[in-house]
């Protein structure tokens, strides 16, 4: 399957999205806080984070939810997500690398339907966000 | 002794708690969607023809408040478990959103570690003619005392 798909027809059941490897950075994460909100110690100062008892600054949740909308999007720039539903495990750390891996759970191509499951880990492959998404395609 | 989880249930599921107005602004939505890493135009791009909020966007809109003014102290701490959007139409830059929240959900999962009361508030979201654009769910988990 190409890097990027177009139309529901362009789906196949089981094809792995390509791999997205978020912008986790501490000066990534600040500007989020200062246009969009969470902007608070714990999100953008590791040693204020570390003395609330967390190993380091934490990435919000509702960033790592829009990395995840943002994944979907850069494979199916004319999707619409319809439904996403993120559970956060973990916390996903500032500074710290990151991938997300998704894969096609389900294609309803008379719907123009696509179901999947996308999970953010860290370096150590341990599991911090997952999530699952309906988005939907044109059919043409 | 253990929360009553179908009494909470029955008293609390369903009844409108709060009501508060956005003004979506565009620049803020599009900072959101550059810094998650969104590359199409209509997410980024205000000057785009087709410019709106990506549809996460209106997880964001949520952080007032959580619970009913009414609804007990459960003891724990409450930690946020996770986020969920319906998303029904796009969320144009300039367009004022009223925000109706509501508890959805109101359940239990036990572990090694004794029980978690998970809450689920869901805040539905309609613009100025009354079309309903999105609902934006947060969930809360407390984990339960043990009982003396």
């Amino acid at each position: 399957m190409s890097e990027t798909v177009t139309t529901v027809s362009d789906v196949e059941f089981g094809a792995e999205i390509p791999t997205f490897a978020p912008d986790t950075s501490l000066e990534n994460v600040k500007r989020f806080g200062k246009f969009v909100g969470w902007g608070g110690p714990r999100f953008t100062d590791h040693e204020a984070a570390r003395k609330e008892g967390f190993p380091g600054a934490l990435v919000p949740g509702v960033m790592s939810q829009g990395f995840l909308g943002a994944m979907i999007h850069r494979w199916a720039p004319s999707a619409e997500i319809v439904a996403i539903d993120t559970v956060f495990r973990a916390p996903v750390l500032v500074d710290e690398p990151h991938q997300i891996v998704g894969v096609v759970t389900d294609v309803d191509e008379e719907a123009g339907s696509v179901e999947i499951d996308i999970t953010i880990t860290n370096e150590a492959e341990e599991t911090r966000v997952f999530g699952t998404a309906t988005v939907k395609l044109p059919t043409g | 002794m253990e929360t009553d989880i179908e009494e909470l249930r029955s008293g609390f599921l369903n009844e409108e708690f709060d009501e508060v107005t956005f003004e979506i602004d565009g620049e803020r939505s599009a900072e959101y969607a550059l810094s998650c890493g969104e590359k199409a135009p209509r997410y980024t791009d205000p000057a785009h023809a087709d410019f709106q909020a990506p549809p996460t966007f209106v997880s964001t809109l949520v952080g007032g408040r959580s619970l009913p003014a009414d609804f007990p102290r459960l003891g724990g701490v409450g930690m946020d478990a996770g986020k969920g959007v319906e998303w029904m139409a796009p969320i144009r830059a300039g367009v004022t959103l009223t925000g109706k929240s509501h508890l959805h959900d109101i359940y239990t999962k036990t572990g090694r570690s004794g029980r978690m009361i998970f809450l689920v508030t869901r805040m539905e979201l309609f613009d100025e003619e009354g079309v309903h654009v999105a609902n934006a769910d947060t969930r809360t988990v407390i984990r339960e005392r043990p009982s003396e």
